[in-house]
């Protein structure tokens, strides 16, 4: 590895202007959490004068932000390890054998991506009655599960790219699929697991449209819902709005930067050569 | 394979966090109805902020009844909440009846008719006509809005105006004095249909005899014939280049806060921006106007009777009967006071008096005896298809692409189609 | 381009890969097995997928309205109004537009960006978060952020700036060009990073040595990037693309909240008409119309494109 440090530090000075472009509306949003609705209308991109923290102060003195956090929680932890689970079985099953139905089967899975979620909106929620899972956090899980054709994608894409010595290598050995798959495949897809992981939790975390038709007791809302319940009909607090929004996201953002190492951990090469 | 284990330790690690939370979630179970008690579900329209309040204080007078709320913030996610769950056989007892529903409920008969009710008694007839039809009433509609222009006093006073001329003609030769001395005269948000517009098509209602609606939806009259005038008299701002075309890319609260900053001396919009107008220039001095009138008519404002409370006609017996209980409460002065202090909406009930802010009196007599429309809740069908092709095709006149007639025909051709 | 040359001959290609699978792998036990894997995936499908379209296709040949449950059957005529309405057509170019524009743009931007962000450089783990950024708040809060920052007065953000070098002030959101080109820089801008991420992950399954011995060979940067990297990234660029295409003909939000369609019908999408016309006005039955055509359509256009892109990954492997 030589390359000269001017280069890298230039790489580094680049990056980081674009990153700041980008940034902007990061900016803009977390800048007014600090202002009074009046001092956003006034000045909505400048400092604030005299940063106030009454909008922060507000919204965590409320018993349901937390009762909320706990629901949103327990629905993308539940559906997300259960998309990946799904999603992951199921591209190992096509990548190892390609048979004819299985082909067909593949092709036919991607028609999922292809539906408009609000057309099958309705008739989901009328056989989600039916099951009693309709105002129930377990029934926002169910209609989570739709993601895992999006997890099988991705995975399945990524499963053809790997060496599949090892897997060879560990069937001669006689194991069989369910140990292959759980200690053989998984560490090695564990970047694409990461990254559709990560992706899958913002959808569930942030998703409104099923929540919001699927959920009706207070008490069983998600954060984003608790973060809608700040608009009314015609005009709506925006400083309050974002700062619900920035509590709501924070778990998002943590998580993403303890996440990410591991989508480029090198792992892969590590196991390929060991 | 050094690194096998780890995939276990991390689901087994979820599954733990995901069955801890299991069990706090457990007891959010309903505990049944405890000695005798109703309970009444309720999807509110009002922000649980407020409502929440509302319901304490019925509750206390009425031990009897619990009031379980749900809530869905309005328009569109109100509207898909409350429509699923008519469907589905699972829609609240009280829900609220609004413009975007009004046809398909009253068509499907899911809603109880309140003509005979003694609660609508001193509601104001055009709040309840609005939600009911022929001559039945499905929604208590228990308030009113209205939009007009606000204007800045002391940029008028520059050019030597104290209010907004009663005449668009006026109120156009005020335009031109104020871009002179560089105030930008006026900005109107048409992102939704213009307050203006609206305003002059209600005017002209308000004379005539069956309605303009009536005849227009009958096939007595057409959209050319009667909006083409006020679409013309619109346009001549935007000619005139009084106003500018990027209006078109703006929405009330971008209008509101350049109004606010003192940047435009007349806009237009409703009673929502006097707290946020305040909170942001305590130190702006406005008043509210009616929309100035075209055609020798009259000053008139755009607006509506708020959604009405409305009982689900397909509960139970006793669940209908606590539900007129809560209705009949709301409609109390001391309710409506309640309601008022919390949600400053402009009540039309005859026993109470709402108090209002000062820069807002201008408009309420029209809101009080129900001077007030607003097309898409005029119209008669398709109102929302109508409604985004209005707003659509407005937006493409002010930008100069078609003629003000081919709007008024658009519609006509919308209306025949559906 | 000399693609074989630069590579290795040792070591590990995705083609050996390949050849492996289509080995065909025995016995009746594996192919139960395999099959038990396959059920969750095909319990899903069929119970969030087929069974809710198969609704939709019958409610499209109704007059459904979306309250009673009571229908009455009333043929192609949903699909008539569909295809004699102006507007429709409108929705249908700017959806295209749409779905096309950023699907190239953001896989323009994303290999190069993820190929810096996957080098070492001081703050490279705050670079990469900040471009992920843009993917994690909802649509409803960037839009209005996005809409302040275009607005079109001279008090928007951006013309303020703009103002400063003597420049604009520029029309952003009520021009019809214009605002349909925010609209797809917006779109470009808030799934950039997520992509590069995307890449970002299908590079770590690069081996490392492909590139030592074409360095040995004296390949310069462009060489190896477009010798090993970009046809190694073909899986990726295939699934890339497919997401993109899929997700940016079913956009809904994101014109929504910036222009609402406007100005007039200029940046008015597909969805846009599904959801108003089957939640703003009670016509489910056209609404369903609308969704069996759409979902046609999409699929049609995305294993189109599908179908080439795999064409064009055979051609690299």
């Amino acid at each position: 590895m030589t390359v000269p440090v001017w280069r890298r530090a230039a790489l580094s000075v680049a990056m980081l202007l674009l990153a700041c472009l980008i940034a902007v509306p990061l900016y803009y949003v977390v800048v007014n959490t600090f202002k009074t609705q009046g001092e956003m209308v006034a000045s909505p991109l400048s400092l604030p004068t005299s940063p106030v923290l009454d909008n922060y102060r507000e919204v965590l003195s409320d018993p349901r932000m937390y009762r909320s956090f706990a629901n949103t929680l327990y629905v993308t932890v539940i559906s997300v390890v259960l998309q990946l689970l799904v999603g992951a079985l199921a591209a190992y099953a096509m990548v190892v054998r390609t048979s004819r139905l299985n082909r067909i089967l593949a092709n036919l899975l991607l028609i999922g991506f292809v539906v408009p979620g609000q057309s099958t909106l309705i008739p989901l929620y009328r056989t989600l009655v039916g099951f009693e899972l309709v105002d129930n956090l377990n029934g926002l899980v169910v209609m989570y599960l739709g993601g895992a054709i999006f997890c099988y994608f991705l995975v399945q894409g990524y499963m053809r790219t790997l060496p599949f010595e090892v897997i060879e290598a560990a069937r001669i050995d006689g194991a069989h699929d369910g140990q292959i798959f759980w200690h053989v495949v998984l560490p090695l897809i564990k970047p694409i697991l990461v990254t559709v992981g990560i992706f899958q939790s913002m959808w569930v975390w942030n998703d409104f449209l099923l929540p919001t038709v699927f959920i009706s007791s207070p008490d069983k809302r998600t954060v984003v819902l608790q973060v809608y319940n700040a608009v009314t009909e015609f005009t709506t607090n925006w400083p309050m709005f974002m700062t619900v929004s920035v509590i709501a996201l924070v778990p998002m953002i943590v998580f993403f930067v303890l996440t990410q190492k591991h989508i480029a951990s090198g792992l892969l090469a590590g196991s390929v050569k060991g | 394979m050094k690194r096998r284990s780890r995939p276990t330790a991390l689901a087994a690690l979820a599954a733990a966090a995901a069955l801890a939370l299991t069990a706090c979630s457990g007891d959010s179970g309903d505990g049944g109805d405890s000695g005798g008690t109703t309970t009444l579900t309720f999807l509110s329209w009002t922000g649980e902020e407020q409502m929440e309040q509302v319901i304490d204080a019925f509750e206390e007078d009425h031990p009897d009844i619990d009031v379980e709320a749900s809530y869905s913030p309005p328009v569109a996610e109100y509207i898909q909440a409350l429509q699923t769950r008519v469907l589905s056989g699972t829609a609240p007892d009280v829900f609220l009846i609004a413009a975007e529903n009004k046809t398909n409920l009253i068509n499907g008969e899911h809603v109880l008719d309140l003509s005979g009710e003694d609660f609508v008694e001193n509601v104001e007839p055009f709040n309840l006509e609005t939600y009911g039809r022929d001559g039945k009433y499905y929604g208590l509609s228990l308030s009113s809005w209205a939009a007009g222009y606000l204007y800045n006093k002391e940029l008028l006073a520059q050019v030597g105006y104290d209010a907004v001329p009663e005449t668009w003609d006026e109120f156009l030769e005020m335009c031109a004095k104020l871009q002179d001395a560089g105030i930008t005269p006026f900005l109107e948000s048409v992102d939704q249909m213009p307050t203006t517009v609206s305003a002059w098509v209600g005017a002209k209602n308000a004379e005539m005899e069956p309605s303009l609606d009536d005849q227009i939806f009958s096939g007595e009259s057409t959209f050319a014939e009667q909006w083409t005038p006020e679409l013309e008299e619109y346009n001549r701002i935007f000619e005139e280049g009084l106003m500018s075309p990027d209006v078109v890319g703006l929405d009330g609260d971008q209008v509101r806060d350049e109004f606010a900053n003192g940047r435009v001396a007349v806009i237009n919009g409703g009673p929502w921006f006097i707290g946020a107008l305040k909170e942001a220039n305590p130190d702006l001095d406005f008043s509210f106007s009616l929309v100035p009138a075209i055609d020798g008519g009259e000053p008139f404002a755009a607006g509506a009777a708020s959604p009405g409370y409305a009982i689900n006609s397909k509960a139970d017996e006793d669940k209908q009967e606590a539900a007129k209980t809560f209705l009949r409460w709301l409609a109390t002065p001391e309710a409506v006071e309640l309601f008022q202090s919390l949600t400053n909406d402009v009540t039309v009930t005859s026993d109470f008096e709402p108090p209002v802010d000062p820069t807002f009196e201008p408009m309420v007599p029209s809101i009080r005896e129900g001077q007030l429309y607003l097309p898409m809740i005029a119209w008669q069908r398709a109102e929302d298809v109508l409604n985004v092709e209005a707003v659509a095709q407005i937006q493409r006149m002010i930008r100069g692409e078609v003629e003000p007639e081919q709007v008024a025909e658009a519609l006509d051709t919308k209306l025949a189609a559906s | 381009m000399t693609t074989l040359a630069t590579r290795p001959t040792a070591g590990l290609r995705p083609s050996d890969a390949r050849t492996w699978l289509s080995r065909p792998s025995g016995g009746w036990r594996q192919s139960a097995v395999n099959k038990a894997f396959l059920l969750p995936a095909i319990a899903v499908f069929v119970f969030l997928f087929v069974i809710p379209l198969a609704q939709t296709f019958w409610w499209s040949l109704t007059d459904f309205t979306g309250y009673s449950p009571e229908a009455a059957f009333v043929g192609l005529a949903n699909y008539r109004v569909i295809l004699t309405d102006p507007s429709m057509l409108a929705g249908l170019a700017f959806t295209l537009l749409f779905g096309v524009g950023t699907t190239l743009l953001i896989t323009l931007l994303a290999i190069p960006l993820a190929v810096q962000l996957n080098k070492a450089f001081r703050g490279r783990n705050l670079v990469r978060s900040i471009w992920f950024f843009p993917a994690i708040p909802s649509m409803a809060i960037l839009g209005l952020v996005w809409r302040y920052i275009l607005s079109p007065l001279d008090s928007g953000a951006l013309n303020t700036v703009l103002g400063t070098f003597g420049l604009g002030p520029v029309s952003w959101l009520s021009d019809p060009t214009l605002a349909r080109i925010s609209v797809i820089v917006v779109g470009v801008w808030a799934a950039t990073g997520w992509h590069a991420v995307l890449y970002t992950a299908y590079l770590q399954s690069i081996p490392q040595d492909y590139y030592e011995v074409a360095r040995i060979d004296g390949a310069t940067p462009r060489q190896q990037f477009f010798g090993i990297t970009l046809p190694l990234l073909t899986p990726a660029i295939v699934i890339s693309t497919f997401l993109l295409m899929t997700g940016g003909l079913k956009v809904f939000d994101l014109p929504y909240t910036l222009t609402t369609g406007g100005p007039g019908f200029s940046t008015y999408t597909i969805t846009q008409s599904i959801v108003v016309s089957g939640v703003g006005q009670g016509r489910y039955g056209l609404a369903s119309a609308l969704a069996v055509m759409f979902t046609v359509a999409v699929a049609a256009l995305s294993f189109g494109q599908l179908w080439l892109t795999r064409l064009v990954e055979k051609r690299f492997t």
